[in-house]
């Protein structure tokens, strides 16, 4: 592509902003900006989730920008962390905008918490009412007690199980060495939430159960805050101070079934079909064997072994045996989530993750690759590829 | 048990309706027949616009499953732990089910299930799927 992300911001990741999420959204934007070097008044683009509370209409007036050009939402929550920058680059080579910024701001720790049923969920005489149309929680499997994502993921875990014939134990292992490895990484991360709880394998496996076979330390955090990322023409990033990176290829692929939730799609066992990979690697001109680094949307930690096989980062099947042994880990044949993921970092629907590959091709990061191509993922619905400019 | 019940305006739907007679239907397609599930208005095996409902023979395998033990909602806290199954049914639709509260399976992905359709008042009741030749009284 001939985009690049041109700066990231970001408030503090906490769990009571104390704050509105306009107010997040627009610190967050001021600080994406700064670290762009660009003029606030040179936004004339603006993306967000559909899930997003706050309106392009709301940032525009609060910030009193000059003009927008274009504004562009993408469905569902973190499903399209790398859609939305898909459709920013796409705007922009379009020459609909110049300079775009997506945004996230939500108070989903002091506010509506996504890990609650209360969210799909009406009190009515005395009963948990539900008249939702789609998933999570929606009218044909909330009755059911399937409510919110985290259980989803469940179903996936257990399936995922059973297709290589893994026992728990050996899941335990697996998503133990992914929740232990992404802590230490989050313990030197001073944006983390979690920057200052070490956990050991011990506390892991001592960690109660959820939605089996997944355990508190398999589930990400609830967190308040915002965050902004400026994508421009690659043209326009030269000429900024900033340091930028490259968006090599970003893309979205749904297939029946698999949104919002993946209940009714045809495999379980993995998320996405092996040609969402083949397309993106072909359109970044890069292999899954030549990426240095990777974010994978850990809103548990099921998602890991799944992004790395379904995008052949490892064979089918191998990514017990790549986790276990340290491959996800600091010297890893690919560090996998460097700033602790949304396990120990926060929960932005995937814009922090974003922005560590972001900080890990400026060579910024806490936990610093050697790299020149970094991968992000939310389970092949949206996928990016982001270079060293 | 506390339970999760659909508005009762959607209660006047179809699926709702015949599972409140005991059986479970389903939306499939007026030309060629094929089930699905969530009902929608447009096949997306022919793409032919037109419904109807029809019984469905209550056989299904297990495609995975999860004990809930967490509970997201404090009206919950007395109905963990749970069993979430997804099936897929043998005329071809996946749904979400569960085990009935108070029964007890070793599940395994790959089991042959039958729908047990319980009720829990005149008008609102769940199709339930159970392991075949296990169906406890
Ligand atoms: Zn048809």
């Amino acid at each position: 592509m001939t985009t690049s992300i041109a700066g990231i911001g970001q408030t503090e990741f906490s769990v009571r902003s104390g704050r509105s999420e306009l107010q997040l959204a627009i610190e967050a934007i001021k600080a994406a900006v700064a670290d762009a070097g660009i003029d606030i008044d040179e936004i004339d683009g603006l993306v967000r989730y559909t899930w997003d509370n706050t309106t392009e209409a709301a940032i525009l007036n609060a910030l009193g920008l000059p003009r927008l050009t274009y504004y562009g939402e993408t469905e569902f929550g973190g499903v399209n962390c790398c859609g939305a920058i898909a459709q920013a680059c796409a705007a922009i080579e379009a020459g609909l905008a110049s300079c775009i910024v997506f945004y996230r701001a939500l108070n989903a720790r002091s506010g509506t918490r996504y890990g609650r049923g209360d969210r799909i969920l009406s009190e009515e005489n005395g009963q948990l009412v539900n008249r939702q149309m789609e998933p999570p929680g929606d009218v044909y499997s909330a009755p059911f007690g399937l409510l919110v994502p985290g259980q989803h993921h469940a179903l996936y875990a257990r399936a995922y199980l059973d297709h290589y014939g893994l026992s728990d134990d050996q899941c335990a292992e697996m998503l133990g060495s992914i929740a232990v490895t992404q802590r230490a990484y989050a313990n030197a991360n001073p944006r983390a939430l979690l920057r200052e709880r070490e956990l050991t394998m011990e506390q892991y496996l001592a960690g109660r159960i959820i939605s089996e076979p997944l355990r508190l330390y398999d589930y990400c955090l609830e967190t308040d805050g915002a965050m902004a990322i400026v994508i421009t023409s690659k043209e326009k990033a030269k000429s900024l101070r900033s340091r930028t990176v490259d968006v090599l290829a970003a893309q979205q692929y749904v297939h029946p079934g698999s949104v919002p939730m993946f209940l009714y799609a045809e495999d379980t066992h993995r998320l996405v079909p092996p040609e969402a990979g083949e397309i993106l690697f072909r359109r970044a001109g890069v292999s899954a064997q030549e990426i240095d680094v990777a974010m994978f949307y850990d809103a548990t930690s099921i998602m890991v072994p799944m992004a790395l096989e379904d995008f052949g980062f490892v064979e089918r099947g191998g990514a017990h045996d790549f986790l276990t042994s340290g491959g996800n880990g600091p010297g890893g044949r690919l560090p996998i989530n460097t700033h602790g993921g949304l396990l120990s970092e926060g929960y932005f629907h995937g814009l922090n993750s974003i922005a560590e590959a972001v900080r890990q091709l400026r060579g910024e990061s806490p936990n610093q690759v050697d790299c020149e191509t970094a991968f992000m993922t939310l389970r092949g619905a949206s996928s990016m590829i982001l270079g060293r400019a | 048990m506390n339970i999760v019940r659909p508005a009762d305006e959607l209660l006047d739907q179809p699926f709702w309706r015949h599972l409140a007679a005991g059986q479970l239907h389903l939306n499939a397609c007026e030309a060629c027949g094929a089930f699905r599930h969530p009902p929608g208005p447009c096949c997306p095996k022919c793409r032919h616009i037109g419904e109807h409902w029809a019984p469905v023979s209550g056989r299904a395998t297990l495609q995975s499953y999860t004990t809930v033990r967490h509970p997201v909602h404090d009206r919950l806290t007395s109905a963990v732990p749970y069993v979430v199954t997804l099936v897929r049914l043998a005329e071809g639709p996946r749904m979400i089910s569960g085990i009935p509260p108070g029964e007890h399976y070793d599940l395994k992905v790959g089991l042959e299930l039958e729908c047990k359709v319980i009720s829990y008042d005149a008008r609102f009741a769940l199709p339930f799927f159970v392991p075949v030749a296990q169906v406890q009284p």
